[in-house]
């Protein structure tokens, strides 16, 4: 009983050491050796379609239900990239929002309908509890975000 | 049955037994968690997310463009002065507090407080749950997931006569084993 109390003891110890490294890991802890900025992959998208990049910035936005995209701002006012990881692999908090992030992830381009955008947007606004307008959805647009493999958030 | 046999239901009914009162609580753990994390389509299960909508008065353009708008937006509402700021265009902008994120709209006066707060219990179940931990609470869980098997499988055989396997046992072990079987072959593609 004793040995088996220690060897419980030893575990907890060891889990409350692993909780208290800088920043949370979700996914693959990123791992590149520099950053690239959002308003350089903005600038220039298509280069970066396909590549691995890794970002830095603050969440502003974590889906609500599922936790399977997050919004980092980027470097310049108004700018912000998605990052969006598979349903239940990786899951961001929502309580994370405002929070310093380094992430990881393939650049993506998704090229939308005005019809598939409405429905991207309705969408979205039904996840975060929002309301939607279908009229300000002029036409369809190319968008570009981040297949996530990984982030770290402090 | 033979003293070999004996020997053997002796001891898997002994460590059925202390393994049962051993992972009693962490089982219950996992099937709360289990249920909060299996409705997620329908709510967050590990917070609750509020929205207050409110109307305060409006910035006037002229203002937008100065250095210390974020002071000024700060001022205007009363508020403390944030953790973070995020401009989401020229008149929109993003507050972020420990629990809350504000928003609110300069042209329009439009305010929504956002207010997010850990479900009790809940949050602390799925973080074990979702291996928030990671690292050593990961082979806590693999550990947990050998004894449930073991408590399955002592379960099995550890039952002799006609309630055992041998007996109504197996009938009752083989519906059990159609529910998956069934749910496979109806949606899996």
């Amino acid at each position: 009983m004793r040995t088996l109390f220690s060897l419980l003891v030893a575990v907890f110890l060891f889990t409350g050491a692993s909780t208290a490294q800088k920043g949370d890991v979700y996914g693959k802890a990123p791992n590149l050796k520099t950053k690239t900025k959002v308003s350089t992959i903005f600038s220039t998208p298509k280069k970066f379609v396909g590549k691995t990049v890794m970002i830095e910035g603050t969440v502003v936005d974590v889906c609500e239900k599922r936790g399977c995209w997050m919004e980092v701002a980027g470097d310049k006012k108004g700018q912000k990239i998605k990052i969006k990881v598979d349903d239940g692999v990786i899951v961001f908090p929502v309580s994370k929002k405002g929070h310093k992030a380094v992430v990881q992830g393939v650049v993506e381009e998704l090229v939308y309908t005005k019809e598939e955008l409405i429905e991207a947007e309705k969408h979205k606004a039904e996840e975060q509890g929002t309301k939607f307008d279908p009229s300000t959805v002029k036409s369809g647009k190319t968008v570009y975000r981040i297949k996530g493999t990984g982030a770290r958030i402090f | 049955m033979s003293e070999r046999e004996k020997k053997v239901r002796i001891f898997l009914r002994k460590w059925h037994r202390d393994i049962g009162f051993f992972i009693a609580g962490l089982t219950i753990i996992y099937a709360i968690s289990g249920v909060a994390v299996n409705h997620i389509d329908d709510w967050n299960p590990s917070y609750t997310i509020t929205t207050e909508m409110l109307q305060a008065d409006t910035i006037p353009r002229a203002l937008w463009g100065e250095q210390k708008i974020d002071s000024i937006v700060v001022a205007h509402l009363k508020l403390e002065k944030p953790k973070e700021v995020f401009w989401e265009s020229d008149e929109k902008i993003r507050l972020f507090y420990e629990q809350e994120t504000i928003d609110f709209n300069l042209a329009t006066g439009e305010l929504a407080i956002e207010t997010t707060k850990g479900k009790p219990v809940l949050k602390e179940v799925n973080f074990l749950h979702l291996n928030k931990p990671k690292k050593v609470w990961t082979w806590v869980a693999d550990i947990f997931a050998v004894l449930l098997a073991f408590l399955a499988i002592s379960g099995v055989i550890m039952v002799k006569g006609k309630n055992g396997f041998g007996g109504k046992g197996k009938w009752i072990f083989i519906a059990g084993i159609l529910i998956p079987v069934i749910f496979w072959i109806l949606y899996l593609d």
